[in-house]
């Protein structure tokens, strides 16, 4: 039996003392998509930021594997040159560091921790222009310092420029299609699908039937309270466009 | 006086009259204000006792330098003034039309330059220039003509290696014309495990409608002390725009003095400074609003380690008759650690109707968020710290129009 990319068992994780994350379960296997839907305050962005490691979201018990490794012992930066990447659903903004200089050190730390040569400014510059093209971000953002300024679609196109460079296994994209217009939803989608195949995985995280028929999932969570109430497939995400939570809360 | 640093100032060779006469006008004003102490305001968070017991002495030896430390390679469009230990390098200046360049031992004996000497500020009010007045030997005067446009920046360049144990006290006359405009550039460099005092005092005289950036980098040594005093006078609607970076030296001190004399005069102060382990390091300001319609701006960030102690005070004064005048000071600082002190001080004195002032300060730590942000995406700790305390003073870097320069700033 081949590992699970990812495994999460029976997750409680507390923020500000706060039980958030009440008991998950889940198993991701290379190649899938998982999408998570679930009401405002949930714990989605949460569940995301245990598994990126984010300092003040405490796992309070339970086990996360990542590739067949203990996750939960590794530093955020860790996690992610081992291939995992959190789009956030709202990018932190940096004054003082420009996007190409930041680009650059993720690109040469995550190749550097695979044991790549590091890329020269000339090298780097050549890939970061085609991908930028790509995804419809002009060189004139690249000058600029990391999200300050960005419109909300502006900082969403940047994350999936992000991915674009880094190449993760893993993605978490939390409300990757928020604040999107319909061209630049597709422009993301479309990034995506290009990075989908039997080796990357991704777990999107989503309020929207629509992000979900542009980048069809593999499996459907419904997450509420804090756990996962019910899993199926994509039609899941059907019913609570059009019917809400309330019913699977009900269900529990 | 009984500071090891204050000599016979006979011990210079070649003197006139009228040069001696100088120097002991500077004596006199420091016998009779003394050094400060921790009771001196002007002082207060700075405590130069540590500097006065040092046995500092003075070279007067005129050849101190092989040369060896100036065969660096120029790469900028600058024009370059060495000063190595102090002693300036005689040697022919190939300046533009425009441009006057004069050694300060020959400007002494010039009569132009002498109404120019201690004339921008009051020897009693500053010790330490009126110890580097007693020993007014070393600087150079750039004097720039009326209209005269000098594209490339002046370089000063001062070589501080091997000046263990020397008290080194320069000045500097920067004249400029009506209408002109210059930019000068200070860098100080500093490499030795023994203590010196580096002493420089800039007299800075800006003619009507006359623009003037004037850049510093100070590197000195960690064993170094650096006291300054920029000193400006302005005339109707002429620009003073200082950047200032400090991460060197165990005691640093930049004082800046500023006479907005006439109208519409204006001057900007941008200082970015990082301090480590012990040092101390002092931004002290004060800016005169004598006429209507002058404005002044400054704007410091600091990034703090270890035990180090900052002290940012500035002082805004406004005369009566100083109306439609706008005066701002912003400090925002960084801290790495808890042990580091800031001493922020704003003085406003505001004796007219009709102006716009402003002080702020704040202070905080690494941004967590941010740090989170670098790291998730693979940048190790420790170098996507550096990336944000480097953005810090980014902010103050990107004011920088000249490039070449602005590159010099960033460089660590
Ligand atoms: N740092 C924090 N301090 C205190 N409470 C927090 C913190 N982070 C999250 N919470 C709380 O935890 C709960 C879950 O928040 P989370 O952001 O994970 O929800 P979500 O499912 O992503 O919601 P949305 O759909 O609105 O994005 C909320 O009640 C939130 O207020
Ligand atoms: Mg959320």
């Amino acid at each position: 039996m081949t590992v699970p990319l990812l495994e999460i068992k029976n997750l409680h994780a507390a923020v500000a003392d706060k039980e958030i994350i009440k008991g998950l379960n889940l198993t991701i296997n290379k190649g899938e998509v998982h999408a998570i839907m679930g009401p405002n305050g949930a714990g989605k962005s949460s569940l995301s930021y245990v598994l990126s490691g984010k300092n003040g979201y405490n796992v309070t018990k339970g086990s996360v594997s990542f590739s067949g490794e203990d996750l939960l012992s590794l530093s955020t930066e860790e996690r992610a040159q081992k291939g995992l990447f959190l789009s956030m659903q709202y990018p932190t903004e940096i004054p003082g560091v420009v996007v190409t200089n930041f680009l650059k050190q993720s690109v040469n730390a995550i190749r550097k921790a695979h044991k790549e040569p590091e890329l020269d400014s000339l090298e780097f510059l050549k890939i970061l222009k085609s991908e930028a093209t790509k995804l419809n971000i002009s060189q004139e953002m690249l000058k600029r310092f990391v999200n300050v300024g960005f419109s909300g679609g502006e900082k969403k196109r940047f994350e999936t420029l992000q991915i674009a460079l880094l190449k993760p296994s893993f993605c978490i994209l939390d409300e990757i299609d928020s604040g999107l217009d319909v061209d630049a939803q597709k422009i993301v989608s479309e990034g995506i699908n290009q990075l989908r195949n039997k080796d990357n995985s991704f777990l999107i995280i989503t309020h929207h039937e629509k992000l979900l028929s542009d980048i069809v999932p593999d499996f459907v969570h419904i997450f509420a309270d804090g756990k996962i109430l019910k899993s199926g497939d994509k039609t899941l995400a059907h019913i609570v466009e059009t019917n809400g939570y309330t019913q699977f809360l009900k269900e529990e | 006086m009984d500071s090891p640093l204050v000599k016979d100032i006979t011990l210079f060779l070649d003197d006139k009259p009228s040069v001696y006469a100088l120097r002991q006008k500077a004596k006199n004003a420091l016998l009779a204000t003394g050094f400060p102490t921790p009771k001196t305001e002007a002082w207060k968070y700075t405590n130069v006792k540590d500097l006065l017991n040092t046995p500092l002495e003075i070279n007067t030896d005129s050849e101190v330098c092989d040369g060896d430390c100036c065969q660096h390679h120029q790469t900028e469009p600058f024009i370059e003034i060495t000063f190595c230990q102090g002693k300036l390098h005689i040697e022919e200046y190939n300046t533009p039309k425009g441009l006057i360049i004069t050694p300060l031992p020959v400007a002494l004996y010039e009569n132009e330059y002498k109404n120019y000497l201690f004339n921008s500020f009051d020897l009693e009010k500053h010790p330490f220039a009126a110890l580097n007045g007693m020993y007014l030997e070393q600087g150079i005067c750039i004097c720039v003509e009326k209209g005269s446009h000098i594209s490339e920046p002046i370089h000063i360049n001062y070589h501080q290696h091997n000046c263990n144990n020397q008290q080194i006290h320069i000045h500097n006359l920067i004249i400029a014309e009506r209408d002109c405009c210059l930019e000068v550039l200070e860098t100080y460099n500093g490499d030795t495990s023994f203590p010196y005092l580096t002493n420089v005092v800039n007299e800075i005289y800006l003619k009507e409608n006359a623009t003037l950036t004037h850049y510093k980098i100070q590197k000195e040594a960690e064993t170094a002390f650096h006291i300054a005093l920029n000193a400006v006078k302005q005339q109707k609607n002429s620009q003073y725009k200082q950047f200032y970076l400090s991460n060197g030296a165990k005691l640093s001190r930049q004082e800046t003095l500023i006479n907005l004399d006439q109208e519409d005069a204006k001057a900007e102060i941008y200082s970015a400074y990082t301090a480590k382990k012990e040092c101390i390091t002092d931004i002290t300001t004060n800016i005169n609003h004598l006429k209507p319609n002058t404005y002044s701006n400054q704007y410091a960030k600091a990034v703090l380690e270890d035990s180090s102690v900052a002290c940012f005070q500035g002082k805004i004064h406004i005369a009566p008759n100083a109306i439609k005048t706008s005066g701002h000071q912003l400090h925002k600082a960084l801290y790495l650690n808890d042990n580091a002190t800031l001493n922020c001080k704003p003085e406003l004195e505001i004796y007219a109707d009709d102006v716009k002032c402003s002080h702020g300060a704040s202070c905080g730590e690494i941004d967590k968020e941010q740090l989170f942000y670098l790291t998730s995406r693979g940048i190790d700790k420790n170098i996507a710290t550096k990336m944000l305390i480097d953005a810090h003073l980014e902010e103050i870097f990107a004011l920088i129009s000249n490039e070449e320069i602005k590159t010099l700033f960033c460089r660590k």
